[in-house]
């Protein structure tokens, strides 16, 4: 029995072992390539030990595309994306976990189906509102917010936010007027040039509607225990501060491997910051390095410095916190 | 306890920003692919786009190019990574973490990073030909150009299917296989018998996900190859792309991604059925 | 099909028309020039000249490479206009997209002092209709492309070739195989880029007065008798063994290594092998490129460009007084021609005597009178604003028959035209 087990080992790790190697080696000679000139990157016998022209090539790839201010650029998108998308799907997935309303079935089944439609079918519409329907958008955020602090002013206020039977009527006409009033007024002043391409936010808004996260959220709010929101509803406690003080905190640790994912997630992100952030200088580091692909000027040297500097951070942040990067590809899936 | 308005106001901020980007542009795209966008301003025309994909060669082709690299790197993808899911699960494995690492760090590398090292790799005078002893051009080779876009694929996506598999594992209960045993089955058949049949709905998921993935591939064929050469690893993507953003011709563009958008649904559906009998 | 006007009776019109332009220090500020190659090189050539007229604007000539320009052009008047320089380069063929799709995102230059209009008549007729919508001026000439063989002299005699009895394909492919036996097939005499680009067969099919589209860009004509004999011309090139296959990179670095003997370009390509092999001085010489029959045309035309004003420019005056010094004035298009080979379009600079001089580089041949000489015989041909999407058709189909997927060429631009024609919803002519 230990016998055929010894073997059974030996057979395993005979079949893992090159396998894991063959993995490594794409990973390795990135390493590897960064620190040699083209030249030798180009000569047989292949490099297998890094050089020591890491420098050179970084200041190759800097002169080939400011690739620091590149890496600036994702540092910050990806952050204030993760922090704002993590912001409102847990919003959501707690109301959609937590409350019972009208219209949360259908809701829901809508924002679930989206997992299932491929990102093509929205790619074009988002361009176009990005890029040539930006005072739309302006208008209508600009709106919302006014509504939304129409809505907390009345909360303070201590007035009935929500209608009762019989006043709906005259509340839906103000709001709709209010509205109305809203967006041709900031349309009116408006008439400035406005465009949201080449900014920060072209990339951010759109990857907003995140409807995983959503579905990630909602699933750790529901496995909280009912009776620990009931007692403090009990205390009096503001929905707001149930949600903030008490909710919240019990999912920190899912919350922490959404943001590692909707961070990678945006970190690596190619084809939507390709359309919308044509200015060098605003341009994510994937869409630099993209840009110096096949242009027989550049140094090969040079693309993988870049492609080191996209990628191993992360790979140190997953020698550390393997856990959190499964939780959040477990969850369902992440979508691409 | 009425709640009245406290989960629309939770909702309201992602539900903006979802009707927005998401809820409004798949109607958008639906109408824009009715529109003939070549003209200004764009003109009603029911027929101009969806007339034309019928027709359309360079359409068919990267419908071609999608469904091969789906039939050949999907099932290549999806055993290979059953096969380590099952050697990564077993007790009998040492340096577990190493083993790990290595299948699973592709997951953090993204698109663009590691289609510059394939195609640097696959270079005439790269690594892989320096390895093999060859001096093939990948890149410029037809067949070539597909091998270096699968395998590119393989690699990064193998350990991301195999670690929701390996969760899959993990599922199973135990008493299946001592009771196995007990029957005095061999692994292997413990494997066919008892861990297939249970990872179902876990390899049905991954297909999807990898179908949905594969229909929407654009990254890795327009950085490694740019589609070429020629057309022949041009993907419904890189098509969409070509057409939407080289020839800024929205309507037809949103026509190929409602096409694409169709096959995922009928991929999606055939899942659902197949779910359905289970349940 | 029409024959642009010789240029002989043009220039006695306009004899010495050119833009004079008055110097403005007062006029301020800082201007990008988004353009490729040669052509970027030759602009910033005239940044000196320009800033002794108006000292106090900064020019910045940014290279981006031809398809870049034009993907990255698209794309930002796709994006409402957003991330596009002050002077944007276009090629005639591809510009015509840009006014039908994008009417506003190019400043009418019309509008600007002094008026376009007022530069009509330096001009060739011809070289504006890609140019204007109605009375909308988009964008001013530049060069033109008159195609011609730039040929190795030393290689040529070694072989026993004289390129002045070389008057048809026939005669060309006869020489090439010459060439190629007496250099152990070392040396090719041409470099095509099979499926990357369709060059040689547009510059032959318009050799034979067929194109794409028809002049009036209503109808698609790539399936008619000069195109097919273009098409087939290129198969034979290509199946005799006496031409490499490879892009604008292999071609430079095929000719400086000796490796190809001709090269068949418009024009401008003077400037890059100059620029690029001034270790072959003296070496090199032109002459007209060969005829589909005996007898036949001897020119045709590829690229040939023009500047345009982006609307979302900050600085509209300054930009136009560069557009019109760069390519209205004689000193602006001779220093191009010069330094870089760029054919120009403005009819006082094809009289300057600077083109009758023989030039040290080719030989002491007076290669633009060589040159300027096919003019008068280029059959006119229009891009129309499918031009790219005809293109990547062709250039497929143009591969796709060479490797032998066709019985015939005919029946190879059948099937483009019918491509193009639903591509474009431009029927096919009769």
């Amino acid at each position: 029995m230990k016998r055929r087990l010894w073997w059974r080992s030996l057979g395993l790790h005979l079949f893992l072992t090159p396998l894991a190697l063959l993995w490594l080696a794409p990973l390795w000679l990135m390493l590897v390539f960064s620190t040699h000139l083209e030249t030798a990157i180009f000569s047989t016998p292949t490099p297998l030990l890094p050089g020591d022209q890491f420098w050179a090539n970084l200041q190759n790839l800097q002169a080939d595309t400011n690739f620091v201010r590149s890496l600036f650029n994702s540092v910050v998108v990806s952050g204030l994306y993760t922090l704002l998308s993590l912001f409102l799907t847990s919003l959501a997935g707690y109301a959609f976990a937590r409350y019972q309303f009208f219209g949360k079935g259908a809701l829901f089944s809508l924002v679930i189906a989206t997992l299932t439609i491929p990102y093509f079918a929205v790619v074009i519409p988002q361009f176009i509102l990005i890029a040539r329907e930006a005072k739309t958008l302006l208008a209508v955020f600009l709106g919302m917010a006014a509504f939304g602090l129409m809505a907390l002013a009345l909360a303070w206020l201590r007035l009935p936010l929500w209608p009762r039977r019989g006043l709906w009527l005259g509340w839906g006409v103000l709001a709709l007027a209010y509205l109305l009033w809203g967006v041709t007024a900031v349309r009116e002043a408006m008439a400035f040039e406005f465009r949201l391409t080449n900014t920060y936010w072209a990339v951010i808004l759109p990857a907003l509607a995140n409807s995983l996260g959503v579905f990630f959220m909602r699933q750790n709010f529901l496995s909280l225990p009912q009776s620990l929101l009931e007692a403090a509803r009990l205390d009096g406690a503001s929905e707001l501060r149930i949600f903030f003080r008490i909710a919240l905190p019990l999912v920190l640790p899912a919350m922490a491997a959404l943001a590692i994912i909707l961070f990678l997630n945006a970190w690596n992100d190619y084809l939507w910051p390709l359309l919308v952030l044509s200015d060098k200088n605003m341009q994510t580091a994937p869409v630099a390095l993209g840009s110096l692909i096949g242009l027989t000027r550049v140094s090969w040297g040079g693309i993988m410095v870049g492609a080191v500097m996209t990628t191993l951070p992360f790979l140190v942040l997953f020698l550390f916190l393997q856990r959190y990067f499964i939780a959040g590809i477990t969850a369902g899936g992440v979508k691409d | 306890m009425k709640p009245g308005a406290t989960p629309y106001l939770f909702l309201l901020p992602y539900l903006a920003v979802f009707a927005l980007f998401w809820a409004w542009p798949i109607l958008d795209s639906l109408l824009l692919s009715f529109q003939n966008t070549r003209v200004y301003p764009p003109v009603w025309d029911l027929g101009v786009n969806w007339g034309r994909i019928l027709r359309d060669s360079a359409f068919w082709d990267a419908l071609r190019n999608t469904l091969l690299i789906l039939v050949i790197q999907v099932p290549l993808m999806l055993t290979l990574a059953t096969a380590l899911a099952v050697a990564l699960n077993s007790h009998l494995l040492k340096a577990r973490g190493f083993f790990r690492f290595a299948f699973f760090a592709p997951v953090v590398v993204g698109a663009v990073a590691y289609s510059a090292v394939f195609r640097l790799l696959f270079n005439q005078n790269g690594a892989v030909n320096a390895a093999l002893g060859l001096d093939f051009n990948w890149i410029f080779d037809p067949v070539g150009a597909m091998v270096v876009i699968i395998v590119a694929l393989t690699w990064r996506w193998t350990g991301y299917n195999a670690i929701i598999i390996l969760a899959g594992l993990q599922n199973i209960p135990k008493e299946l296989y001592e009771a196995a045993e007990m029957d005095g089955a061999s692994p292997w058949q413990q494997f066919w018998y008892v861990t297939l049949p249970s990872l179902r709905p876990v390899l049905l998921f991954c297909l999807v996900l990898s179908i949905i993935g594969t229909l929407q591939l654009f990254t890795e064929p327009w950085l490694i190859t740019n589609g070429g050469p020629g057309t022949a690893t041009t993907t419904l993507g890189v098509y969409l792309y070509r057409q939407g953003f080289q020839n800024i011709n929205f309507g037809y563009a949103s026509t190929i991604a409602y096409v694409i958008t169709l096959l995922a649904l009928v991929f999606s559906l055939i899942q659902l059925r197949l779910f359905g009998r289970e349940s | 099909m029409r024959a642009i006007l010789a240029l002989g009776t043009a220039l006695a019109l306009s004899s010495a028309l050119a833009q004079q332009i008055q110097g403005n220090p007062n006029l301020r500020g800082e201007i990008t020039v988004w353009s490729w190659d040669i052509a970027a090189k030759a602009l910033e050539a005239n940044v000196p000249g320009f800033n002794k007229l108006f000292p106090n604007v900064k020019v910045t000539v940014v290279d981006l490479g031809n398809q870049a320009t034009y993907d990255r052009g698209l794309a930002g008047c796709a994006a409402g206009g957003g991330d596009l320089p002050d002077v944007y380069s276009v090629e005639n063929n591809e510009a015509e997209v840009f006014w039908t799709r994008f009417p506003n995102c190019f400043t009418d230059l019309n509008t600007l002092q002094p008026a376009a209009s007022t530069l009509r008549n330096l001009f060739p007729a011809f070289k504006w209709t890609e140019l204007t919508m109605g009375n909308r001026v988009y964008a001013i000439p530049w060069d033109s492309g008159p195609v011609v063989m730039f040929y190795r002299r030393d290689i040529y005699s070694q072989a026993g070739v004289n390129p002045n009895t070389i008057r048809t394909w026939d005669d060309f492919i006869a020489a090439g195989r010459k060439i190629a036996a007496a250099t152990n097939n070392r040396v090719k005499v041409g470099v095509i880029a099979n499926g990357q680009d369709d060059e040689w067969f547009r510059m032959l099919a318009n050799q034979n007065g067929c194109f794409y589209f028809n002049n009036e860009g209503t109808a698609v004509t790539v399936n008619q008798p000069g195109c097919v004999t273009a098409l087939e011309t290129v198969k034979r090139l290509i199946d005799a063994g006496i031409v490499l296959q490879g892009g604008w990179n292999e071609q430079i670095q095929a000719f400086k290594a000796g490796t190809v003997a001709t090269s068949m370009f418009g024009a401008w390509y003077e400037g890059t092998i100059r620029s690029n092999a001034p270790e072959q001085s003296g070496k090199w010489g032109v002459y007209p490129m060969p005829a589909s029959r005996p007898g036949g045309v001897r020119a045709a035309n590829l690229g040939g460009s023009a500047l345009a004003i982006p609307a979302s420019s900050r600085n509209k005056e300054a930009a136009w007084a560069f557009v019109r010094y760069a390519l209205a004035t004689t000193e602006g298009q001779i220093t191009m021609l010069k330094q870089y080979g760029l054919v120009p379009s403005l009819l006082a600079a094809t009289r300057d005597p600077y083109v009758q001089q023989p030039q040290p580089y080719w030989g002491n041949q007076r290669i633009w009178q060589v040159i300027l000489g096919t003019l008068g015989s280029v059959p006119a041909a229009r891009g129309t604003q499918f031009f790219q999407e005809a293109r990547a058709i062709m250039v497929k189909t143009q591969a796709d028959y060479v490797a032998g997927r066709f019985p015939s060429a005919k029946a190879a631009l059948d099937a483009a035209a019918q491509q193009i024609s639903q591509a474009t919803g431009l029927p096919v002519a009769r």
